[in-house]
């Protein structure tokens, strides 16, 4: 299948742009892999914003003068297997954790998660990212990087034009939790003055994947 | 938590501390002007104003059906294993909550914001439980940290300045602060994670609940609603009964107006589906312990009332005060009680109480500006005036609105009254157009403007000595006049009847017409109003006109939108609608009708710029007519914030001078600084609010009417 003309990926990339993801394109799974590897290696580490029995802490302060982590967190829950394999085997070369279940124990923050969106929405540059498993919710939440892999063919023009898979995800008596990402977590509440970060992740990229 | 205003004068006394805010006064000045500039550049890319009739008539429909979309919601959810509650009372529910609490034995509790939880003021009855509540949206909660309300819907704290957030975090934390916004929303992040991952329960409201699958959703941009519903075992959500919507689509389409909206975003961060209670590694059983709580609270009546059931359309985006001009002014917390906004003055009515109303719901000024940009196309001022009215028949007139109904009744001793005052004032004007030597204790507060004088002669003494003769006219119009113009400004109309007849249109000046109504309306003065419409509607014997021109917009959008409905009940609907179909504006007809152009004038060369009248560019949706008609006639010079209101708003500047005094400051400050030697004007209430302006301030601008710059510059025939 193949939705999206390219007028309607390019206002996604731009629409996602002005909402502050930053947005590459990878043509397979393993480039995928080794750009959240890459992501993770180029992050200052990740702050511990809360108790965590048993933590290594790092020998640097992170910017709001809390510790930080001694050792990396990748998450990828809800993974294919061999991708999951590949991407942990990169990992732990450069040294990182690479999890794919269990973050309720990383409440007080990860690197880097990484989540599949089920569509994208051109209008506003968003992605449909399941969460129904908790872990998979809990990547895109508590990481200061959420990557997000989008498949282009599934980048719609419009919210009406996802409707219908927002209902699937609903009907016939499911559970289940979705959220539409649209840039990283932001506030204006101060003055008005925009500032990203204030619960989730700082920085969202999205990875458009040829498919 | 701040108490509303029980009297007109308790609540100009909290106006003006508001007033004297600089700070307030800055951040609400920049933002209304950005918001205007960044909404615009967002709704390009939609059809605004069929998404927003989509919405209305999707909220309609749901308010309509709201028991049965209750019950559909309920089971559904309870399909997916949520347990719905329906509760009759803000009461009712904080109760039902607080059991939640008790039987779950949760102590700790996060909330994401909820502006239905303000509403039932639920923190304060938890909090008796001895349960620990913390506010994780940032704005609120500083302002729970400063035990204040929200100011605004979706930026609770925009009235607070980051020295003040970083003493109420030092406060908190016991650190000294940086007052860097960066920095300080950081201590956010440190500070409330812990408080997300020790919670055992958390509390979201919702935009919205889809019937057809039992799914609610939240609209944020921090995220901290994801966090709220996602790490505590238990959540519960408290939504109004509203909030139902029958599917999945209506939501689509008003996601696409909401975000807009309320900050001039395509979308918001984060747009969650919770649909049934989802895994959760919390709870021993693996699964949420998820309520919902449906609050009625006055709801399910209003519902079925045929006027105000449109309430239910909002989709508390806050849009009516972000574009309001008295919000800009004076901020929510004194322009609303829980609910803010021009929505806040009229939900306060319904669930707060008509003793918490009945000031507050006096703070519109009628611009307008609100229900231009409403996303489920509300009346909002007709509803505002509506309830000034219910509140005159339930808690007694106010004295100026009895003055004005014992006056205005009766055309003959309402124009009597007005003629005897061209004598009464001649100690005050000295025979001048303004009322120079009033005594400073009359005044008062209203000093900051130079008063009128009435005419020497009546508008309708002069007409018969005018009245064009044309053999064979290409239309023929009658006049409505309004009072401002019989009364105080004739030449306006006298410059008009000259334009006109020089073009060979017939003028009639039916002498039965009288005030609109609109003033009247305005004070609560229901009755009195629709009477006045009564007289002018037979007044006009509208099938012989080819159209009603009228040189006050006021006049013309009350007479165009509101005889219609005034007369609905009386079974003279049908003839008010005909009169209302007549019904043109001045510029609208020379430019639209006639169809004046640049060859008609001679052209003066000087540089005039426009004040866009509320009911004209708003009221009526005339944007190009009269900005064309300056140009044909001098040289045009826009003007910034060209169609804000002028801070008159007819008995507004009255109830509220200090309002309106700083609305015509900043009004004059814009005409200045185009250079232009004269504005234009298009209605007798600016002309009379912006002449009072400059005559006081000594500016060196002429204020005119359209039809005076069009008559002094027209080619002679």
């Amino acid at each position: 299948m193949s939705q999206a003309t390219p007028e309607v990926l390019e206002n996604f990339k731009a629409k996602a742009g002005l909402c502050g993801a930053t947005v590459v394109e990878a043509a397979s799974l393993s480039e995928v892999a080794q750009y959240v590897v890459d992501v993770c290696a180029n992050k200052t580490p990740c702050e511990i914003l809360a108790d965590e029995p048993g933590v290594a802490v790092g020998p640097e302060k992170g910017p709001n003068g809390m510790p930080t982590r001694a050792q990396r967190i990748i998450a990828a829950p809800c993974v294919d297997e061999k991708v999951f394999a590949e991407l942990k085997k990169l990992a732990e070369e450069k040294g990182f954790a690479c999890l794919d279940g269990g973050l309720r124990k990383h409440l007080s923050g990860i690197d880097v998660g990484l989540s599949f969106a089920k569509c994208g929405v051109a209008a506003s540059g968003t992605c449909l990212v399941a969460g129904t498993d908790e872990d998979a919710r809990l990547a895109g939440m508590i990481s200061e990087i959420n990557v997000v892999v989008l498949n282009k063919s599934a980048i719609y023009p419009d919210l009406p034009s996802v409707c219908g898979i927002l209902r699937d995800l609903q009907k016939d008596g499911q559970i289940s939790y979705n959220t539409f990402i649209s840039g990283p977590s932001r506030t204006a509440d101060i003055e008005r003055v925009p500032a990203v970060g204030v619960h989730g992740p700082l920085e969202l990229h999205i990875i458009l994947l040829e498919d | 938590m701040h108490e509303a205003p029980k009297t007109l004068s308790e609540y100009r006394k909290n106006i003006e501390e508001a007033l004297n805010d600089e700070y307030l006064r800055k951040t609400l000045d920049t933002f209304a002007v950005a918001y205007r500039a960044n909404r615009e550049v967002v709704f390009q890319e939609v059809d605004e104003k069929a998404l927003i009739r989509q919405i209305a008539d999707a909220k309609d429909d749901a308010a309509k059906h709201m028991d049965e979309l209750y019950e559909q919601f309920k089971a559904e959810a309870e399909k997916r294993g949520v347990i719905v509650h329906r509760a009759a009372t803000a009461t009712e529910a904080n109760e039902i909550i607080a059991k939640i609490a008790r039987e779950n034995g949760c102590k700790r509790i996060v909330k994401s914001k909820s502006m239905t939880a303000e509403e039932t003021q639920l923190n304060v009855r938890l909090e008796q439980d001895g349960l620990i509540v913390d506010e994780t949206d940032l704005g609120e909660w500083i302002i729970q940290l400063r035990h204040e309300g929200p100011s605004h819907m979706v930026m609770p704290a925009i009235h607070l300045n980051r020295y003040q957030v970083a003493d109420d975090f030092e406060k908190e934390t016991g650190e000294k602060q940086d007052t860097d916004v960066q920095k300080l929303v950081k201590v956010a992040r440190v500070q409330l994670r812990r408080k997300f991952i020790n919670a055992d329960m958390g509390i979201s409201g919702a935009n919205f609940c889809v019937a057809e699958t039992g799914a609610i959703a939240t609209v944020t941009n921090e995220g901290n609603a994801r966090m709220v519903t996602t790490l505590p075992r238990v959540h519960v959500a408290l939504a109004g009964l509203d909030k139902l919507i029958p599917t999945l689509d209506v939501a689509m389409t008003a996601l696409q107006v909401l975000p807009r909206n309320a900050t001039a975003q395509r979308l918001t961060s984060y747009v969650t589906w919770m649909c049934g209670a989802s895994p959760c590694a919390a709870s021993p059983t693996g699964k949420k312990i998820m309520h919902v709580v449906m609050l009625d609270n006055g709801r399910s009546a209003i519902a079925k009332d045929p006027l105000f059931s449109q309430i239910f359309r909002c989709v508390r985006c806050g849009a009516c005060a972000n574009v309001c001009p008295v919000f800009r002014m004076v901020g929510g917390h004194k322009m609303g009680y829980i609910y803010i906004g021009a929505i806040g003055l009229i939900l306060t009515y319904f669930f707060h109480g008509r003793e918490n109303a009945k000031a507050l719901c006096q703070n519109c000024i009628g611009c307008e500006s609100c229900k231009n940009v409403c996303a489920g196309g509300i009346d909002l001022p007709r509803l505002i005036r509506e309830i000034r009215a219910r509140l005159t028949d339930e808690v007694g007139p106010n004295p100026m609105g009895s003055m004005m109904t014992v006056a205005m009744k009766n055309r003959h001793v309402f124009h009597t009254l007005l003629k005897f005052a061209k004598f009464a004032q001649l100690p005050f004007t000295g025979g001048a157009q303004f009322q120079r030597h009033l005594p400073a204790f009359f005044l008062g507060e209203h000093g900051y403007k130079a008063l009128p004088a009435i005419a020497s002669k009546a508008f309708r003494d002069r007409f018969p000595a005018i009245k064009p003769n044309l053999p064979a006219p290409r239309f023929r119009v009658a006049l409505f006049s309004g009072c401002a113009q019989d009364f105080v400004y004739p030449e306006e109309l006298e410059a008009c009847v000259k334009l006109l007849a020089a073009h060979n249109v017939e003028v009639d000046f039916p002498m039965e017409q009288t005030c609109c109504g609109l003033p009247l309306d305005t004070m609560g003065q229901r009755k009195t109003a629709v009477d006045v419409a009564e007289q002018n509607v037979k007044a006009f014997d509208a099938g012989r006109y080819d159209a009603i021109v009228t040189l006050c917009t006021s006049c013309a959008s009350f007479l165009k939108h509101n005889y219609p409905q005034l007369l609905a009940d009386g079974g003279k609907a049908h003839t008010a609608s005909a009169f209302a179909a007549k019904v043109m504006d001045f510029s609208s007809f020379v430019h639209d009708v006639l169809g004046l152009k640049p060859s008609d004038f001679n052209n003066s060369g000087e540089k005039v710029t426009y004040h866009a009248s509320c009911h004209l560019c708003r009221g009526l949706g005339v944007h190009e007519a009269p900005r064309n008609l300056i140009a044909d006639a001098a040289t045009y010079v826009p003007c910034n914030e060209e169609e804000v209101c002028c801070g008159f708003g007819g008995t507004y500047s009255v109830k509220f001078p200090e309002i309106s005094a700083r609305l015509l400051d900043k009004k004059l400050k814009n005409i200045e600084e185009t250079g232009a030697t004269r504005v234009v004007v298009d209605c007798p209430g600016c002309i009379m609010q912006l002449r009072g302006g400059v005559e006081k301030k000594g500016l060196k601008v002429k204020v005119s009417h359209m039809s005076e710059l069009l008559a002094e510059n027209m080619k002679k025939k």
